[in-house]
């Protein structure tokens, strides 16, 4: 049971505040989405969370713990586990090995150098497991250079998942998928332990509203709203916004920015 | 049943061995010393080669064969160490010299660790360049073999030294096929391939990098420790640029990440270098040309291209998704 906070979290790119007062609870176990434009900073707040990028200012607890200062390896080896938006894959491998070096890693297992990697047959049975989770059971000995983009996709969040994780942080883990792919994947991230706490950034409204337990809308590095997917599709802002409602000028956007 | 990469590279390797030992047998002394100047090379190659894998391409390589050289060196003429315990303590100074220069060497990467190693290296050259110690530039003579009379060779025997070095060059090339395939090997693989994705999973990239400097370190002082018995010499040139760039050499030309490459590329340069050397005034000029048309016909260095050319053949045999290996 992992409870992620974060406190007034601020990030800027030079001039550019990319993370503006980012102020949010994820209660364990619960599933949330973050939506936002393009450019909203969504994947800046998670290379925070995963400790990818440092915050200027802010703090980030897991279970009342400060976690600010802990690398991206620390912070993987205590739950917190993330799939990237761009595929960032181990190349020359195959899917199965893929899979079976994040879990050596996880296990411990990878220091080990006078035993060959063949002989930990736990290490295997598990991601032989990750493998039929994701759905890439047929693809497990196809070089990741022969996977078509959407395999890659699905590969790329079964290595979030081998990190055994407490938080899972998936990075539009649909995106670019075909209508058949993205239902499996849709799928599989309803499937997911109940345990877990799962933040999604989705631009697929239809997944999200019926994914999330809450919806987190970011803009221009702010917390716009938040709120249940009721709430948010009730959302006057919202509605403006991003589910498409007629009469609103995209100038609009710009209009509200605060000004640096 | 299709060959695959692996078995390739393995089945190449056991062939130059084979080949190696026979052919070293039914030569002369002259050639039986080039044999283990390739040998012992190789060895050296394979300690630059084991730390490619982690993605790392050092070009200071030197400094761990000089190390070796006059830690065995130093302590079997100066301390009148047996030649053995000389030899250990070599392997032990790559290793702690490895750890310490190690922990801030990689941390960078690409050409930061090029010049981090380079310079670090180049310490050590001007440190015994001038050290009384070791007579300086002069170098130190009377440098003794191993002593192995006990299990009946004599090390002075050119022939015996050289299936000498050949057996100990094949003793490491096993071990680094075995370091490959273990878990520690597979994450120096990964980390090569991806090293902020090995972050990502939890793993510290800095310390399978450390521990794969180290050991690189130590098979490297094992090298020089071969080197200095070979001429029974200590010359601070042992430490010099040139001779991290001819192990470079060997490795790219013979293929970097595939072991075997490394050991034939060894073989390669020793040879070229000598009937260049005794035929031509400006042989290394030579030597750069061919050196240079090989990496044009071969960018990935004769091994590495024979995989490459392997898979392109499996792949069309095979039009289903090609089972992939690890080079
Ligand atoms: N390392 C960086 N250096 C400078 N600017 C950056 C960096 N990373 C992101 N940015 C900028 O920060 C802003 C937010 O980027 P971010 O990737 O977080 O957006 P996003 O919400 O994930 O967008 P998308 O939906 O396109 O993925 C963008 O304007 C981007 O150009
Ligand atoms: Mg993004």
């Amino acid at each position: 049971m992992s409870t992620l906070l974060t406190q007034t979290l601020c990030k800027s790119f030079g001039s550019l505040a990319v993370t503006q007062e980012v102020t949010l609870t994820f209660e364990s176990g619960k599933r949330y989405a973050i939506i936002g434009p393009n450019g909203a900073g969504k994947t800046t707040f998670f290379n925070l969370l995963a400790g990818n990028l440092k915050p200027d200012t802010g703090h980030i607890l897991l279970d009342g713990r400060d976690i600010t200062s802990l690398d991206v390896t620390s912070r993987a080896r205590i739950g917190i586990a993330r799939s990237f938006q761009r595929n960032n894959l181990f190349a020359e491998m195959t899917v199965h090995d893929n899979i079976t070096m994040a879990c050596a890693i996880q296990d411990n297992v990878a220091p080990v150098f006078w035993r060959p990697m063949s002989g930990f047959a736990a290490v295997h049975d598990k991601a032989v497991g990750i493998a039929r989770q994701v759905g890439l059971e047929d693809d497990r000995h196809t070089a990741v250079r022969h996977l078509s983009y959407g395999s890659q996709r699905q590969l790329e969040v079964a290595l979030a998942l081998a990190c055994k994780p407490k938080v899972l942080l998936l990075d539009e883990p649909t995106s670019g998928m075909s209508p058949q792919e993205t239902a499996r994947m849709d799928h599989l991230i309803k499937a997911l332990p109940r345990e877990l706490t799962v933040i999604v950034i989705e631009h697929d409204m239809d997944i999200v509203l019926e994914f999330a337990d809450q919806i987190v809308v970011l803009d221009y590095g702010r917390v716009l709203v938040q709120g249940t997917p009721a709430e948010i599709k009730n959302s006057a802002i919202v509605r403006q916004r991003y589910l498409g409602e007629e009469g609103v000028a995209v100038g609009s956007h710009s209009a509200q920015r605060p000004s640096p | 049943m299709a060959m695959t990469r692996n078995n390739l590279r393995l089945s190449i390797g056991v062939a130059v061995a084979v080949l190696a030992l026979i052919t070293q047998l039914s030569t002369g002394a002259f050639a039986q010393e080039l044999f283990a100047e390739a040998a012992i090379l190789a060895v050296f190659a394979l300690s630059l080669d084991l730390l490619a894998r982690s993605g790392l391409v050092s070009f200071g390589h030197a400094g761990f064969l000089g190390l070796g050289a006059y830690t065995f060196g130093g302590l079997a003429v100066l301390q009148n160490w047996p030649p053995s315990l000389a030899m250990a303590a070599a392997l032990a100074g790559g290793i702690v010299s490895g750890l310490i220069i190690g922990c801030f060497a990689v941390r960078t990467s690409g050409a930061f660790f090029i010049m981090v190693t380079l310079a670090v290296a180049e310490m050590f050259f001007s440190w015994v360049f001038r050290s009384p110690l070791f007579n300086g530039a002069d170098g130190m003579g009377g440098v003794p073999r191993l002593d192995m009379r006990a299990m009946g060779l004599d090390l002075n025997n050119p022939k015996n030294f050289a299936t000498f070095c050949i057996l100990i060059c094949i003793c490491v090339w096993i071990f680094a096929e075995y370091i490959i395939v273990t878990p520690f090997g597979r994450t120096l693989d990964a980390i090569r391939q991806n090293a902020n994705r090995v972050s990502a999973v939890g793993g510290r990239v800095f310390s399978y990098r450390l521990a794969a400097f180290a050991l690189s370190g130590a098979i490297g002082a094992l090298s020089g420790a071969l080197k200095a018995q070979h001429t029974n010499f200590l010359s601070p040139d042992l430490a010099t640029w040139v001779v991290s760039g001819d192990v470079l050499i060997a490795v790219v030309i013979g293929g970097m990440g595939t072991f075997v490459g490394g050991i034939i590329g060894s073989g390669l340069l020793v040879y070229l270098k000598e009937i260049l050397s005794s035929n031509f005034g400006h042989w290394y000029l030579f030597l750069g040309g061919i050196f240079i048309g090989v990496a044009l016909i071969l960018p990935r260095g004769i091994v590495g291209s024979l995989l490459d050319w392997l898979d392109r053949r499996n792949a069309r045999n095979n039009p289903a998704p090609a089972r992939e290996e690890e080079a």
